[in-house]
């Protein structure tokens, strides 16, 4: 077992899965491609999860379950979803149930728990509307008052497990006028209503995640007493949103998940397959191409696992932090895993080839996760929406408030440090310009100069992280000095500069949550992250896509880090900063593509 | 686009016998008509704000622009909850001391402004809102 204990569950999950390269094994690559051509919901996978009682686990302590850091999350709706997305994702749309840990009343919490431990229950999130999408307030779903209750009239679609749970959170427009406070949020039991007062609409054909419940639902006429009603009337618009900062920010398990079937399925043919006479991964084009998508997982991970653990520490700064993560996690592991289909070559456009086809399935799988709660383009507005604040806020760091912010970033990344239980009641809507990882970064650069004196970083890791981390410093006064010197707007009309100006400070932010990961952790997370040479290559990475830099950095960092990556795919170890054990392998042996028959002449 | 000119006032009102309420209403119809280009006197105090097509979470980030400029910390749900001009001053005057609020900023906005940083004395004599980095120390 890893020495921190978070990772535990996680790891015992994977080993009782087993591989997934076993046909035999529950959610092999096997299974789920077949379940995947059937298009038919993956009843008795859940099932199985469900005695494996990893429901209990989305459950806060405090309400009975076994839910104690997002961190743990994190780490098991990985595993889940490095097998398959759609049954992570549609065993995960339990994770909605954070509305009613957060907005609800005893009674609801005791009655939710009861029913997702005992009763095997799953729910699903009706916020969208064919007509309205994004656009929340624009809803037409209505909910009439009545003595006792509402009536419900309208639809929600698309939306995920709509037809296979038994709760729908529905968001419904309670006063007709409009505006912020026009929508009410129901936990609706569908066990209580009227079977004659609504109705589930047709399964969706869709890309990816096709064994999904992908449908809809709706109401005619259809009373819900009040019981079922979440927080006060006019309350809904805000814990949606609230809502929200939790679940975005854990879509980059789902993608974490991908990322990492994607790259083994790919090693597992490079290693394997032999052209001109020689191992593809021994070609230096494609080995980089590699390298660069393994360092992705590990710059994700520095942003996602920060992000985990920041909820507990900072909650109230989470309307920042959820729409970074969403927003840059999703995409770069988008970029990362259509990058290393140029190494799997044709195999990864083919449907039973290689690994029996996971590759296309992944890609097509993970497409909606950029999308699907709170779209990119959505994430990077309301991030564009606090800018003003954030650039302001940075210029006003006291000296105490300094002394403050880096108790706090210690708290966050030092992977050793308990967590406090989560605080719901804690989250804002808007941050009031605070962001720690971003605004802590001259104290990260302070602790770098300081190391020249106090640890064995080699120096010219140490020399080049300096330079590094004082680029990334200028790029974020030059955002700054943007942003203060640009006419804000509100609104949608927001210009499309300004949401290039968004990805670039969501680049910037992940360049500090490496950092600050790589500072709080170089004594426990082993050799490899503690010499940091991977930390340089983030770094550069990160920076060439906003100034000119040379194309590489250093080849031996790039060697090592190729180096470690083969020896995490030979010991069935995740690809991550926290490199847990996965179930083993058999397939680190067996088949090789050196075939001459398969081979193309050059 | 200036945030912090309290020195504005609606048409004729004499400086002198406005009150705390009506310097925050002021600044309101002000940030309203400025954010959604409107005639100040069109905008009335007792209709609600998304009537002039201010979207929900521009209300959010409304609070935000109001705090910098009392130095208080709001309800990030103030202007959902008291959704017109009348009403959230009214609320602010109920629930906080805006007339030690309101002379705060009258008596800094007469402060010679130190800059931070070399930065932000840059952004004082630009365009834009820059020129509030000089009032937050
Ligand atoms: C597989 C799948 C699963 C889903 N699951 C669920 C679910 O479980 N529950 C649920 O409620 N919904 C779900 N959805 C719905 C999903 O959240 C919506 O599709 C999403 O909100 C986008 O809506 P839309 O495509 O209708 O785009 P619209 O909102 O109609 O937007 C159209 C386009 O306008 C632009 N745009 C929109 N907003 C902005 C902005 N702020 N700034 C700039 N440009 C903007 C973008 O280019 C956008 O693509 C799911 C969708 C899919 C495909």
């Amino acid at each position: 077992m890893h020495q921190l204990k978070q990772y535990w569950v996680a790891e015992r999950l994977d080993k009782d899965l087993g591989d997934p390269w076993t046909p035999e094994n529950v959610m092999s690559f096997k299974q789920v491609v077949e379940i995947d051509e059937k298009e038919e919901f993956p009843h008795s996978e859940i099932e199985w999860l469900y005695n494996w009682k990893l429901q209990h686990y989305y459950v806060p302590a405090e309400c009975g379950g076994e839910f104690t850091s997002f961190e743990e999350f994190l780490a098991f709706v990985r595993v889940l979803c490095r097998r398959d997305q759609t049954i992570g994702i549609a065993f995960t749309t339990l994770f909605w149930s954070f509305i009613t840990w957060m907005a609800g009343t005893e009674e609801q919490k005791q009655q939710l728990a009861q029913y997702i431990k005992n009763e095997n229950g799953a729910m699903c999130l009706g916020y969208s509307e064919r007509e309205h999408g994004s656009d929340l307030v624009g809803g037409d779903l209505t909910a009439q008052k009545v003595p006792g209750g509402y009536i419900l009239n309208g639809e929600k679609w698309p939306i995920n497990r709509a037809t296979i749970s038994g709760i729908s959170y529905i968001l419904a427009k309670t006063d007709p006028e409009g505006g912020p406070k026009c929508l009410t949020l129901f936990m609706v039991d569908k066990r209580q209503l009227n079977p004659d007062n609504y109705y589930n609409l047709p399964k969706i054909l869709t890309h990816g995640i096709r064994a999904s419940d992908m449908s809809g639902i709706g109401f005619k006429d259809c009373f819900v007493p009040d019981s079922m009603r979440i927080k006060e009337e006019g309350d809904g618009l805000e814990f949606a949103l609230k809502g929200f900062q939790v679940t975005r920010t854990f879509c980059a398990a789902f993608s974490l998940g991908a990322a990492d079937t994607a790259l083994r399925t790919t090693l597992n043919f490079a290693i394997k397959r032999v052209v001109y006479g020689k191992k593809v991964i021994d070609i230096p084009q494609p080995r980089k191409v590699l390298v660069d998508a393994f360092l992705d997982i590990l710059i994700c991970d520095c942003e996602t696992i920060g992000a985990a653990r920041g909820f507990h520490i900072i909650p109230e700064q989470f309307s920042v932090w959820a729409s970074v993560t969403k927003y840059f996690v999703t995409t770069q592991i988008e970029t990362m895993i259509n990058s290393v289909y140029t190494v799997l070559g044709s195999r990864f456009y083919m449907r039973e080839e290689h690994d029996w086809g996971i590759f296309q399935k992944v890609l097509r799988d993970n497409s909606i996760i950029s999308m699907f709660d709170g779209s990119t383009v959505v994430n990077l507005h309301a991030l564009m929406l606090q800018f003003r604040q954030l650039t302001k806020q940075r210029s006003r760091r006291k000296p105490e408030a300094i002394a403050d912010l880096q108790k706090r970033l210690e708290a966050i990344f030092s992977l050793e440090q308990p967590l406090p239980s989560f605080n719901g009641e804690k989250l804002e809507l808007f941050g009031r310009g605070a962001d720690d990882p971003l605004q802590g970064l001259e104290i990260a650069l302070q602790q770098l100069e300081a190391f020249k004196e106090t640890t064995d970083t080699d120096e010219e890791v140490l020399e080049k992280l300096i330079v590094l981390g004082n680029l990334v410093l200028e790029e974020l006064n030059a955002h700054d000095e943007l942003i203060a010197n640009s006419k804000f707007e509100y609104g949608h009309d927001q210009s499309p500069e300004l949401f290039e100006v968004a990805k670039t400070y969501c680049t910037l932010h992940a360049a500090a949550c490496c950092l600050q990961m790589w500072l709080y952790n170089r004594t426990i997370l082993g050799d490899f992250f503690a010499q940091g040479e991977w930390l340089v290559l983030s770094l550069h990475r990160l920076l060439r896509t906003m100034r000119p830099l040379p194309y590489s950095i250093s080849d031996v960092y790039v060697e090592n880090t190729a180096q470690e990556l083969l020896k995490l795919y030979k010991e069935d170890k995740l690809f991550s900063i926290v490199p847990f054990q996965l179930a083993h392998s058999p397939i680190n042996e067996d088949r090789s593509y050196a075939t001459s028959k398969l081979q193309l002449q050059a | 686009m200036q945030l912090q000119s309290s020195s504005y006032k609606l048409n004729n009102q004499a400086t002198a016998t406005t009150t705390p309420v009506e310097t925050v209403q002021n600044w309101l119809i002000k940030q309203l008509a400025e954010q959604l280009r409107l005639d100040p006197a069109s905008i009335k105090l007792t209709e609600p704000f998304t009537r002039y097509g201010l979207d929900s979470i521009d209300a959010v980030t409304l609070v935000g622009d109001l705090e910098d400029w009392l130095d208080l910390d709001l309800p990030d749900t103030l202007f959902w909850d008291h959704p017109t001009v009348e009403k959230s001053a009214k609320y602010l005057e109920e629930n906080y001391d805006l007339a030690d609020a309101v002379s705060n900023i009258e008596s800094e906005e007469t402060v010679t402004e130190t800059p931070i940083n070399e930065t932000q004395d840059n952004n004082n004599d630009k365009k834009g809102w820059g020129n509030l980095f000089g009032r937050f120390k």
